[in-house]
C-alpha cells in the first residue's frame, strides 16, 4: 500500500472503502469478461460471425489490459484481490458474459455483447463521478478505461441497427489507446 | 390493491441474509431481489435496498426505464 497515495484520497472524502469495493468488482469483470468473450470470439464463425470477430477480440484484449491497469491502484489503495479466483469470479460487477445457448443466433451474440460493454461504461462513469476532482490518480484511469468501453459499446451497437457510431476499428493492431499507459 | 409501506416497513427488505430486495422510487416500492445488480441488497457497492433511491436515481449513470422490469409491490407512505 502506499501510504500517502491513500492517505489523499481519504483526506479528499470519499470512502475508500468503497472505492476499493468497486475497483475490485470492476477488475472481476474485466477479467470474467476477458474470459467469456474468449469464448464467443471463437464461436463468432460463418458469413455473419466472421464480421464481429475482429472487433470482439479488440474488446477481449483491452478488457484484460484493463484489469492489469486497474490492479495497482487497488494495491496502491490498500485494497487487494481475493486468494481465490472463484471468490473473484463472484465478485464481478457485470452479469457473465456467456455463449448463447444458439451461438449461430449472431443477434443473441451481440445482446450479450453490447450488455457487457454497456454494464461496463456505467461501472467507470460511476467510479468517476465519485473520484472527480478529488483522487485524481483513480479518475485518470477509470476515465481511459471508460474511454475504450464507449468504443466497445460503439462498435457492437452499429450491428444491432442503432445507426453509425462514429467510431472506427482500431487501425495498425494497436489496443487500448487510452489505458495502454497504465499498462 | 398495493401494499403501503412505512420507511421503516421498507427497511426490513434489504436484500440481505435471504430477505427480500425493496426498493422505493417517486413513490412506487420495486422487488428487485434476484437482479444480478443487487446482490445481497447492494447496487455498485454505494446503494442499498429497503430505501427509498429517489433522490440517488439522480446521480445514476442511467435513466429510470432499468427499473420497469421489475414488479411494482406496493406504495411508499409520504412521512
Amino acid at each position: 500500500m502506499g501510504k500517502v497515495a491513500r492517505e489523499i484520497v481519504e483526506l479528499s472524502g470519499i470512502d475508500v472503502k468503497a472505492l476499493l469495493e468497486l475497483l475490485v468488482r470492476n477488475a472481476a469483470a474485466e477479467f470474467t469478461t476477458f474470459y467469456y468473450y474468449t469464448i464467443l470470439r471463437v464461436n463468432l464463425i460463418g458469413l455473419e460471425g466472421e464480421g464481429l470477430k475482429a472487433i470482439t477480440e479488440d474488446a477481449r484484449i483491452e478488457d484484460r489490459n484493463h484489469f492489469e491497469a486497474l490492479v495497482p491502484r487497488i494495491y496502491e489503495l490498500g485494497g487487494e484481490l481475493p486468494r481465490n479466483m472463484k471468490d473473484f469470479h463472484d465478485l464481478s460487477a457485470c452479469p457473465e458474459a456467456y455463449l448463447p445457448e444458439n451461438p449461430k443466433d449472431i443477434q443473441a451474440m451481440l445482446k450479450v455483447l453490447v450488455a457487457a460493454e454497456r454494464c461496463a461504461i456505467r461501472g467507470y462513469n460511476a467510479i468517476c463521478n465519485m473520484t472527480f476532482g478529488k483522487d485524481h490518480r483513480t479518475y485518470e484511469l477509470a476515465l481511459a478505461i471508460l474511454n475504450e468501453e464507449i468504443q466497445h459499446e460503439a462498435w457492437f451497437s452499429e450491428f444491432i441497427g442503432e445507426g453509425p457510431s462514429g467510431h472506427f476499428q482500431r487501425q495498425g493492431g494497436e489496443n487500448s489507446p487510452f489505458a495502454s499507459k497504465y499498462l | 390493491m398495493y401494499r403501503t409501506f412505512t420507511k421503516e416497513e421498507l427497511a426490513e427488505f434489504n436484500g440481505k441474509n435471504g430477505k427480500k430486495a425493496y426498493v422505493a422510487y417517486k413513490g412506487k416500492v420495486y422487488d428487485v431481489t434476484g437482479s444480478f445488480h443487487w446482490k445481497d441488497g447492494k447496487h455498485w457497492v454505494v446503494h442499498e435496498a429497503g430505501k427509498d433511491l429517489t433522490m440517488e436515481m439522480k446521480d445514476a449513470p442511467h435513466f429510470d426505464d432499468l427499473l420497469e422490469p421489475f414488479e411494482v409491490v406496493g406504495i411508499l407512505k409520504n412521512d
